[in-house]
């Protein structure tokens, strides 16, 4: 709590941010290749953050410093699709495109981190501030990513999985629709009471490849 | 392309500013401490260069003469303390350092986790949709409005205008009827088919008094959830009592006053909650209460009886069906502020409409006045006067109309209109196919219904042809071809011609 606090969030509030905004650019222009435009018509096919914050889940959690926060949904509608895939393969496309889009930007970050790490000398000022950003970015989008890949009802993760679900076990899938407010809550909330994260793997190879480009254990 | 530019500045805005705070705040960052071991340390204070010792637990952080400062790694040990101590060195605990920082970090640290796991519970539910149903509870607009309607505005009706009277003096003035010791009629219970005016009473009652008036439909008040429309009522009654003198109009009342407990097999616990709010309500006005509860319905028969019970809905004002006579004010009204050519005979037009409702009837002469003013424009005339021929077409594109004349098809309507043009006076006796015989003056005829106005205090009769079997003209005279004609059905005509 000193002169740096501001900078301290920015770190995180500032790649939160953006991975939010590209995850939900992405929902919003893969559904628009699929031939649904509801969400360029409301204006969510940007990566304008504005248009896609949600008070509390993109701007107060990462401004408390929490690596965590959403976005308001991006609405997508298979009706308007084209036939080209059906509406259900369609849908997983547009779910799974957010989660990809952190992966591309998580990707890109750590290339950042090469470019900067090669390029920059280390003795200028913002050597390390933009390494530090680059780091945060690659982390929080894997996290991201992954998080929402987890097949629980309102993740992008479960429409993928439902496409996948055969028709005869939609029933069965339903009804665990039903409880997946109630799974995602302990996912969240158990992991933290233990003090494990189930985002740990991920994660440490992220940091693996962080190593790998900076040429050192960061 | 704008839009391009406002996310890239809003990117490259935002990252610039990161940047250069964590810039910033790296350039103020001391040099790392020197690692330095404890005898090190020990001969760097013996020789008095230590300023200030901090401990952090399993290291110490001695800050020396000459600005820089000294880690070692392990516990203060005892040498090194009384070495300090005694030339009067500030030692300091880390630990003691954090707890003493600002109030806020400490409030933060604490609450954080709460924090977070209220947020993430807030995200949950609304993700799942469960708050915003929840929610939705609240939003629900209650709309007062002064009317300027009044009763003049409402053709026919007059029973009801009759009854609804009492409402109006009681609201202009209600200490008249407490004094009287005359019990206040708290509601009022208009009943009757669709589209007969009863909207347009409850408006005119408020207009006529210069009460607020609040007008519900009944449908508002279901929702999926229990307490929601009980709590909607409340909300009603509680707002009319603050804006009184206030009518409250609840339309469509069989919504929730339906019989309690008549579904067989299920019954509707949210519905009968509203219900009985609604009638706690209904008991619950203080005799001062300036507000008046009038509630339309064309289900009067499936109310629930404790609504309809002395003191609630108890007086009920049957508006029926337009008469005649009603009509033609509706129709006078309707034209109030329209040209009629000369030819126009509202009086003819109103018998022409037997079964049109109010509504329909504003509706034939808003077509009527459509069309007309689609030839006066066609025409490149300056005024739109309304012809009859205007209101013969508008009448036969009533769709309700043809609908009234069952399967008939489309092309007899059409010749039909041709036929039930006014037919001037034909007084005529005809014996229909039951035996009986009626007399009276040919009011028109169309392809299936024959109207006659009977003599005396008959009244008006229609009557379908297909039950005619002779027509005599009472005049002593024949009965001229063509009313003969107007008189069999269309196929028969054309069979004879």
């Amino acid at each position: 709590m000193n002169e740096n606090w501001l900078a301290e969030r920015l770190t995180i509030f500032v790649p939160v941010l953006l991975s939010l905004s590209v995850h939900e650019w992405a929902h919003a222009y893969s559904a628009f290749l699929l031939g649904d435009d509801t969400a360029e018509q409301q204006g969510r096919m940007t990566m304008n953050p504005i248009a896609h914050i949600d008070p509390l889940g993109t701007i107060v959690l990462p401004l408390l410093g929490v690596p965590f926060g959403w976005a308001k949904p991006v609405p997508v509608n298979p009706v308007r699709f084209d036939r080209k895939w059906n509406m259900s393969t369609g849908l997983a496309l547009t779910a799974a495109a957010g989660p990809f889009s952190n992966f591309v930007l998580a990707l890109a970050s750590i290339a950042g981190i090469a470019a900067v790490t090669h390029l920059v000398a280390p003795t200028h000022s913002l050597y390390q501030p933009a390494q530090q950003m680059c780091v945060t970015t690659a982390f929080v989008n894997v996290a991201l990513g992954v998080f929402n890949l987890f097949p629980i009802v309102p993740l992008d993760g479960s429409r993928i999985a439902e496409a996948l679900v055969p028709y005869n076990l939609r029933g069965a899938w339903d009804a665990y629709a039903s409880i997946g407010p109630m799974l995602l809550m302990g996912v969240i909330a158990l992991p933290a009471l233990f003090g494990v994260s189930l985002l740990a793997w991920p994660m440490g190879k992220t940091m693996e490849l962080i190593a790998l480009v900076t040429g050192s254990g960061l | 392309m704008k839009k391009r530019l406002v996310t890239a500045a809003v990117w490259i805005g935002l990252s610039a500013l990161t940047l250069f705070l964590i810039a910033d705040a790296f350039g103020r960052h001391e040099p790392a401490p020197q690692v330095v071991t404890f005898d090190k340390l020990h001969s760097l204070a013996e020789d008095g260069r230590v300023t200030d010792l901090e401990t952090h637990g399993d290291r110490v952080v001695a800050r020396l003469t000459d600005g820089s400062r000294a880690e070692a790694m392990g516990e203060l040990d005892e040498a090194l303390y009384t070495e300090l101590t005694e030339q009067d060195v500030p030692i300091r605990s880390a630990s003691v350092d954090v707890s003493s920082d600002s109030g806020w970090g400490s409030l933060l640290t604490t609450w954080l986790p709460a924090l977070v796991l209220l947020a993430i519970l807030y995200f949950v539910l609304k993700r799942s949709g469960m708050a915003a149903m929840a929610l939705r509870r609240g939003r629900h607009r209650l709309v007062t409005e002064k009317t300027n309607v009044r009763f003049s505005d409402v053709g026919g009706c007059d029973e009801a205008k009759r009854q609804l009277g009492d409402v109006i003096d009681f609201l202009a003035d209600p200490k008249r009827w407490t004094k009287a010791g005359v019990r206040v009629p708290r509601g009022v219970l208009l009943e009757g088919p669709p589209g007969c005016g009863k909207t347009l009473l409850a408006r005119a009652v408020a207009g006529e008094t210069g009460a607020r008036l609040l007008t519900v439909s009944g449908s508002e008040f279901v929702e999926m959830f229990i307490g929601v429309g009980a709590a909607r009522v409340r909300d009603l009654f509680e707002t009319a009592a603050k804006h009184a003198p206030a009518v409250v109009f609840i339309d469509e009342l069989d919504a929730i006053g339906r019989r309690r407990g008549s579904g067989v097999g299920y019954s509707n616990d949210e519905r009968e909650a509203t219900l009985n709010q609604l009638l706690v309500n209904l008991d619950g006005f203080q005799p001062t209460d300036r507000v008046v509860v009038l509630a339309a319905t064309n289900r009067g028969d499936i109310l629930d009886p404790a609504l309809v019970r002395a003191g609630r809905f108890d007086r009920r004002v049957h508006v029926p069906a337009l008469s005649r006579d009603d009509r033609l004010r509706v129709l006078e009204i309707c034209c109030r502020a329209k040209t009629l050519a000369h030819e126009v005979s509202l009086a003819a037009l109103a018998d022409r409409t037997d079964g049109l409702t109010g509504a329909d009837l504003d509706t034939l002469v808003n077509e009527a006045a459509l069309l007309a003013l689609r030839r006066a424009l066609e025409a490149g005339e300056p005024a739109t006067t309304l012809r009859s021929e205007d209101f013969v077409r508008a009448l036969a594109q009533r769709e309700d109309v043809r609908g009234r004349l069952g399967s008939v098809d489309a092309t007899l309507v059409d010749s039909s209109w041709k036929l039930s043009e006014p037919v001037g006076s034909a007084r005529l006796r005809l014996t229909l196919s039951d035996g009986a015989g009626i007399e009276g003056e040919l009011v028109w005829a169309d392809a299936t219904f024959v109207k006659v106005r009977r003599s005396g205090r008959g009244g008006d009769l229609v009557i379908p042809k297909r039950q005619i079997r002779t027509v005599e003209a009472l005049d002593g005279g024949e009965v001229s071809e063509s009313t003969k004609l107007r008189l069999t059905q269309p196929w028969d005509a054309g069979r004879s011609s």
